[in-house]
């Protein structure tokens, strides 16, 4: 028993890891720019999809490289077309064009490769079983929680020891105050809103592999990720990553005890979490109060 | 006005008379005679079951093109809607082919619970709707309805198809995986309702819910228990993950995998070495020549299909069409929908392209055809299933006994 709930712990982090790596551009976007961006999980399932299709015409680690690139690239062209015209309005106009967006990509996937469920291989690097008795974990599953943990780790380099995460964490304070010390607060956003979506499609690469690519994959992983940043607090790089690993962690062990109920587990504790701290486990204050 | 002008109104004159006289000769039946008829497709457009909708509606076109897209001489109209496997959707879009469409026919739909909405509206509105590719029990059970069929078989038939062999050959310790609904609710009911029977016991069971993509905890708890046989009743996209995620986890060197239904689509969307359970399939490929050639003109037709082979949604999608057309020409009338229903019961199909013809029970309007038990192939290509068994419906089917329903026209 004991052996199992070990497995099951690890397993959660794992699992947390990869929802927080998921979660994390989102999280960025909101905090910095006030967008709620649901063209977010279109762009993890962009990323599997870009992934999927060059892997088999360039190999691995070039897919691997080039697929944020080009999801970035897609992103960019988004935050300068649609959403830069929303910023400083009421959320809901962020919230329904980058939803609009999403649907017509989604559609636009699923006219191109159809409706159908696709699987993509684990590097044959990453293959394999670690197994001790009873205890299991796959190779490719601890290779993706160090890739998510890496990830998180070098954004949070980005963000809190360089100038430009200075800025950026200001303009989560105050964008306004940002813009009027000479920032330059269009390319800020820009620049954070591009971030987010190499994270995103670089979290649709390695998570392609374990749960299959479909054109409703980005759909599926909003709300989970919306989840974790209301947890963890809007723009919050420790509280995503304790958001994405509570969600995670708490689902597993669920698995043992509730197993029926395990999706409505995350729900709860937000719920928890925001009735005594509305702002999140590390939210700052004057974002949502 | 002159004379060329006088003329030319004759003419004009003369053209209007015709084309009122014509009318006239044409009577109000032979203009009813040429009016489409229209069957309503409700079926998954989108959501986790899509690409298996997209395949029933693949069958059914095969089946009109056998038909020159006519019956009793009148052209045939399909129209799709969307149910997005959401059963409230699917009665919304069920009750406007109706009311607004006027259409009195409809099909489709690949989720029990939609096919329990559909059905109520049919009923409701005197209809009839034939359920092309939903298994759970309900729909030809405590559910049933006088102006709804169902084409694939139900759980209770599958379940038994694959209990005995399961038992004798897999392992007797069962441990269930559910998709927390209807459908899945009837595998593991019939799974377990076999125990005794085939001296087999229970160990453990999860229910997981739809739209589940990781399975690792799930599959960390089985992998722990002292199970010999994991009997799974999961469908659509979330199987594709737990297909993957089985093998990601080593379940098959743990113990034996038995799918109480499995759609061969699934199978194609993961590698060879991802498939390796024992499984109970509605049809199979290459069942009979007949179904070989139905396979090729599939193949030929739509090579870019979510499944490379005739998939059971398609064929189901096929012969359900083909039933309404044949219960409708034996009813000599599209309009008198209460005697497509009294011609739909007893119907037998047999260029169905199976071993055995398919027929239509009349008592809860289930269809009754041979099932498949089988061993996936973990080999590349398309030779699927390495199939163990056909067993005739006949012999696995619900009793009357056990199912004390009738919703016949003969009563």
């Amino acid at each position: 028993m004991e052996i199992l709930v070990l497995s099951l712990f690890l397993n959660g982090i794992g699992l947390g890891l990869v929802y927080a790596a998921v979660a994390i551009g989102f999280s960025l976007v909101l905090g910095v720019s006030g967008v709620i961006n649901f063209s977010h999980g279109i762009m993890y399932a962009l990323g599997a999809y870009f992934f999927w299709v060059l892997q088999g015409k360039i190999g691995f680690w070039p897919s691997v490289v080039l697929t944020p690139l080009l999801v970035a690239m897609i992103g960019f062209a988004i935050e300068r077309i649609l959403v830069r015209r929303v910023y400083g309005q009421d959320p809901l106009f962020g919230l329904v064009i980058t939803l609009g967006f999403a649907m017509a990509i989604e559609e636009l996937i699923r006219m191109i490769f159809g409706p159908a469920a696709y699987s993509v291989s684990a590097p044959s690097f990453a293959k394999g079983v670690l197994i001790f008795g009873n205890f299991v974990y796959p190779v490719y599953r601890l290779f993706i929680s160090v890739v998510a943990a890496a990830m998180l780790a070098a954004l949070w380099i980005l963000v809190e020891k360089t100038n430009f995460g200075a800025v950026v964490k200001a303009g989560m304070f105050n964008p306004e105050m940002v813009g009027a010390l000479g920032n330059n607060l269009t390319f800020l956003r820009t620049s954070v809103f591009v971030i987010g979506a190499a994270l995103a499609g670089l979290s649709g690469i390695i998570a392609a592999p374990v749960w299959g690519i479909k054109s409703q994959m980005g759909t599926l992983i909003l709300m989970p990720s919306f989840v974790i940043v209301l947890m963890g607090g809007l723009g919050s790089i420790p509280g995503t990553i304790l958001g994405g690993i509570l969600v995670g962690v708490s689902t597993s062990l669920a698995t043992l005890i509730i197993p029926r109920f395990v999706d409505i587990i995350p729900y709860l504790m937000m719920g928890f979490i925001i009735y005594f701290r509305p702002r999140g486990i590390f939210g700052e204050q004057n974002i949502v109060e | 006005m002159e004379r060329g002008q006088k003329r030319c109104v004759q003419h004009v004159v003369l053209l209007i008379a015709a084309f009122f006289a014509l009318g006239l000769m044409a009577s109000p039946a032979d203009a009813q005679k040429k009016q489409p008829i229209r069957i309503g497709v409700v079926s998954p457009v989108s959501g986790n079951f899509a690409d298996h909708g997209l395949l029933e509606r693949i069958g059914m076109e095969m089946a009109l093109e056998d038909y020159n897209n006519e019956v009793l001489g009148r052209p045939i109209t399909l129209i799709v809607a969307d149910d997005e496997t959401n059963p409230d959707v699917a009665a919304r879009r069920a009750r406007r082919l109706v009311e607004v469409d006027g259409v009195k026919f409809l099909m489709g739909g690949v989720s029990t619970s939609t096919a329990l909405s559909v059905g109520a509206v049919a009923e409701e509105k005197k209809v009839l709707f034939i359920a092309t590719n939903q298994n759970g029990d309900q729909v030809t059970g405590e559910s049933a309805r006088h102006y709804v069929f169902r084409t694939p078989p139900d759980m209770a038939i599958l379940v038994r198809a694959g209990a005995k062999y399961t038992a004798d050959n897999l392992g007797k310790k069962w441990f269930f995986l559910t998709h927390d609904y209807s459908w899945g609710h009837s595998g593991t009911k019939w799974a377990r309702n076999m125990l005794g029977k085939v001296g087999a016991k229970e160990v453990g069971e999860i229910k997981v819910p739809m739209g589940n993509r990781d399975f690792s905890s799930q599959l960390l708890t089985i992998r722990n228990s002292d199970a010999d046989v994991l009997v799974i009743t999961v469908a659509g996209f979330d199987n594709v993950s737990l297909l993957k995620q089985m093998n990601e986890y080593k379940i098959y060197d743990k113990m034996k995998v038995w799918y109480t239904l499995m759609d061969v689509v699934d199978l194609f969307a993961v590698p060879a070495e991802d498939r390796q359970a024992y499984v109970c399939a509605e049809t199979y490929y290459r069942a009979s020549p007949e179904m070989e050639k139905l396979n090729e003109r599939y193949q030929k037709k739509y090579p870019r299909a979510a499944s490379p082979v005739l998939d059971t949604g398609t064929y189901n999608g096929w012969l359900s069409m083909k039933m309404l057309l044949e219960a409708i020409k034996r009813a000599k009338t599209a309009d008198n929908v209460e005697k497509v229903v009294c011609a739909m019961e007893g119907l037998t199909i047999k260029d169905n392209a199976r071993k055995s013809p398919s027929y239509v029970r009349p008592w809860d309007h289930q269809v009754l055809t041979e099932v498949v038990f089988g061993k996936v192939n973990p080999v590349q290509g398309n030779d699927i299933i390495d199939v163990k068994a056909y067993v005739p419906a006949e012999q696995v089917a619900r009793t009357k006994e056990e199912n004390p329903v009738n919703v016949g026209c003969k009563k």
